[in-house]
């Protein structure tokens, strides 16, 4: 657990998940490793070459021209990726991380970033990658592949952050919700942060029982507050966090089966989605 | 959705690129489906709905994105006996069978056997294939009149010229549709892909091979399943390396194996004919923009949408117009860079390449080829281990104790030359074998040391051997019998 993994591209995430990063690096007193991994265009569908024909050498012949092709995008996309980890180191420094260490990887992101957050304490990437950048709520595939495939604590940095200064618990009494809680009463992270815990569902004695045993478990000293209200997950997390841009969300994700969210959908998917504010994946 | 994302990837990463690559490929897959039927001895139809499916199903469940898969020569060339002697059933039986076997040899991992298949065996073998592919349009150009040369070196002069006039338009279709217009309108005598056989209708249907499920039947397809099977499996691990090369992306080859088996499996029961991936034609996709399943799938459908939809059309080509693209193809496919390499590369290498070349050529039968390549090159290999063997010796002051320093690697092929490194008529009380620096691989090479230490017990020398390393002491303690009792007793039998 030697650091924090800050992962960015060339989207406009960068910044704030910088930001966010930061946070989190002075918050667990650990550097911040900033990885940017080089994404190459393949060559092959560059060449709008339509002529079918194979003549002497064919096979040599085209590996050659296209390795040339990929070796010049490379060296461009190197370059960019140069200025994007030197803007974020300067960002991040600004922003009072306790250390950065840039990382420059060749690769595909969600293999590099999955290879990477073994040594890292938690991970943080923006809500949506350069490739799917302007579609608005709307969540990355990549950052919803790295969020499945992780064992670690992911933080999605939305467009605009602000250092948090309470948080807020999407409860709904599975495992992965007990353990968010626990990571909350736990981590340095939410040290002394307030926590206001939401849940969504019928006014009836067990969700009020199970929310009452959930406050129960932070300390005493701990300031917390709770809220049931009716209605679908998503929309009464988004409520809750509406209009606090100085709110951490922070969820269990994932409790169902990959099968059971192919047919009917996933939450914690739609929260990330329809939230303006950084989220905390607990695994 | 991870296997959503994965789907979007493997399909639709690039659609335009893959639908035109897709629609190119299609092209030249059905020359080689007729072409090759013909060889085979069977109705065009049978290469054209294997060539369907196979490239359907490939796209669908295959290992590698991007590769094309159909009813291939290197396959054809395989079954003519059989369809000659017993039918064209039995081949539907067979393709069937071949099936079964390869997916078989995918659960059975067979595709790290794909590590003993050295670089050289793979230029053989693809050398070959072009000139199976060659050789097969010999039959269309012997005894023909001079028309049909005349339009084939036309067909291959637009294939290749054309390109240098615009790139937006496959060459190969042009000069098809110009040398059918010419044979039409010419009213030329040359032969027609109408005169071949059958074309397909319809689209195809499920048919059980009508054969008797005996074991005489078994006995029949069951070489011709395991040989399809090998060779198809072979081209395709290696086409699969080829395209993983070209397009620096990985591939997942016992999927691959798999898929090769379900989509023979299949079209053994639509009425095709065996089939696995294609190097020229892979070739093709990728220089045409196409790296996805899409490309595969479109030429697969697309092949189907031209027979059946243009059949009147199509039986009016000329062959010479397929045959030409069929030429294309095989140069396509010719690694010419390795007749260049012949003189530069080490002449082991060379051999290897040759002979694989000549026992292709020889017995029409890709995998005999590889096999006698793949023996070749172990045996050269064993060769040039063997020489990695060194004996020095020394002999300590008072001349009653001698040190020999083994180093090296003893194994089945190094026993004539351990046992020689030792003078045993040298009067000693003492022989001491170093052996920290050498490996024991096998019991030949335990067999060798047994028998180097009890010829100097014989001669009365007390023999001593240090620094052995843990695997070769281990080797030594199950099957030596010099360190057992009653050894001397035994070494008559060595």
């Amino acid at each position: 657990m030697k650091h924090v993994l800050a992962c960015i591209d060339t989207s406009a995430y960068t910044a704030s998940v910088c930001d966010l990063a930061a946070w989190a690096s002075k918050r667990l007193d650990l550097p911040v490793e900033l990885l940017h991994v080089v994404q190459r265009n393949s060559a092959v569908t560059l060449r709008h070459d339509h002529s079918g024909a194979i003549g002497l050498g064919a096979k040599t012949d085209l590996l050659v021209e296209l390795t040339r092709l990929e070796e010049a995008d490379a060296h461009l996309q190197i370059e960019r990726g140069r200025v994007l980890l030197a803007t974020a180191t300067e960002r991040l420094k600004a922003a009072g991380a306790t250390g950065v260490i840039p990382l420059h990887r060749h690769g595909g992101i969600v293999e590099t970033i999955l290879e990477r957050e073994a040594d890292a304490r938690a991970v943080v990437i923006g809500k949506r990658g350069a490739s799917h950048e302007f579609a608005t709520d709307h969540i990355g595939s990549k950052i919803e592949r790295v969020v499945r495939a992780s064992t670690k604590p992911v933080l999605i940095a939305s467009r605009r952050v602000v250092d948090p200064s309470s948080i807020v618990l999407a409860y709904d009494a599975s495992k992965p919700a007990d353990r968010a809680l626990d990571r909350i009463h736990h981590s340095p992270l939410f040290k002394d942060l307030p926590v206001h815990i939401v849940m969504a569902g019928r006014d009836d004695d067990r969700n009020r029982n199970a929310l009452r045993n959930a406050q129960r478990s932070l300390p005493d000293d701990r300031p917390s507050t709770t809220a049931l209200r009716p209605g679908k997950p998503e929309e009464v997390i988004a409520e809750a966090v509406a209009n606090k841009p100085d709110t951490l969300l922070v969820m269990g994700a994932y409790g169902h089966s990959p099968l059971r969210t192919l047919i009917v959908g996933s939450t914690t998917t739609a929260m990330i989605r329809t939230v303006h504010v950084p989220v905390l994946l607990v695994r | 959705m991870t296997s959503f994302a994965a789907l979007k990837r493997e399909w639709l990463a690039n659609p335009r690129a893959d639908l035109l690559a897709g629609i190119v490929v299609a092209l030249a897959l059905i020359p080689e489906a007729i072409g090759f039927s013909i060889i085979a001895g069977v109705d065009p139809r049978v290469g054209l709905y294997a060539s369907f499916s196979i490239a359907v199903i490939t796209a669908l469940v295959g290992g590698r994105p991007g590769m094309i898969s159909a009813a291939t020569a290197a396959i054809a060339v395989l079954v003519v006996p059989l369809v000659r002697d017993h039918g064209v059933e039995y081949l539907f039986a067979a393709t069937v069978l071949m099936g079964v076997i390869q997916i078989t040899a995918g659960f059975l991992r067979l595709d790290i056997l794909m590590q003993y298949v050295s670089r050289s065996v793979i230029t053989g073998f693809v050398n070959a294939l072009a000139i199976l592919i060659f050789v097969a349009q010999l039959p269309q150009l012997i005894d023909v009149t001079w028309v049909t040369y005349v339009m084939v070196a036309g067909g291959l002069a637009i294939i290749y010229l054309f390109p240098h006039l615009t790139k937006a338009v496959p060459s190969p279709l042009v000069a098809i549709v110009i040398l059918t217009i010419v044979a039409i309108y010419g009213g030329l005598n040359v032969n027609t892909v109408g005169d071949m056989g059958k074309l397909p209708d319809s689209l195809p249907v499920f048919l059980i091979p009508n054969i008797p499920l005996t074991l005489d039947t078994l006995q029949i397809i069951l070489p011709y399943s395991l040989t399809m099977a090998a060779v198809g499996l072979l081209e395709s691990m290696m086409t699969a390396q080829i395209v993983d090369d070209l397009t620096d992306s990985g591939s997942n080859k016992r999927r691959e194996m798999k898929g090769q088996g379900i989509a023979n499996f299949v079209t053994g029961f639509l009425g095709g004919m065996g089939g696995c991936a294609m190097i020229g034609q892979s070739v093709i996709n990728v220089k045409s923009g196409g790296s996805t399943r899409l490309s595969t799938m479109v030429s697969g459908l697309f092949l189907l949408f031209l027979i059946v939809v243009l059949g009147p059309l199509v039986v009016q080509i000329p062959m010479p117009a397929l045959v030409a693209v069929m030429i294309m193809v095989s140069i396509g496919t010719f690694s010419w860079r390795s007749i260049r390499d012949i003189r530069h590369h080490p002449w082991q290498s060379s051999v290897v390449m040759v002979v694989t070349v000549v026992i292709v050529v020889w017995t029409h039968d890709l995998a005999q080829g590889v096999l006698a390549g793949v023996l070749l090159s172990g045996l050269f290999f064993a060769g040039k281990v063997k020489q990695l063997f060194t004996v020095e010796s020394e002999l300590s002051g008072d001349g009653n104790t001698r040190t020999y320093r083994v180093a090296g690697q003893v194994f089945f092929a190094s026993t004539d030359s351990f046992t020689g490194a030792f003078d045993y008529k040298e009067v000693l009380d003492r022989v001491v074998f170093d052996v920290s620096a050498a490996h024991f691989w096998d019991i030949s090479a335990i067999g060798t040391l047994d028998k180097a230490i009890l010829k100097f017990r014989r001669e009365g020398t007390a023999v001593e051997v240090i620094g052995l390393n843990d695997a070769s002491a281990s080797m030594i303690e199950l099957y030596a019998v010099h360190d057992k009792p009653a050894a001397e007793a035994q070494s008559g039998a060595h």
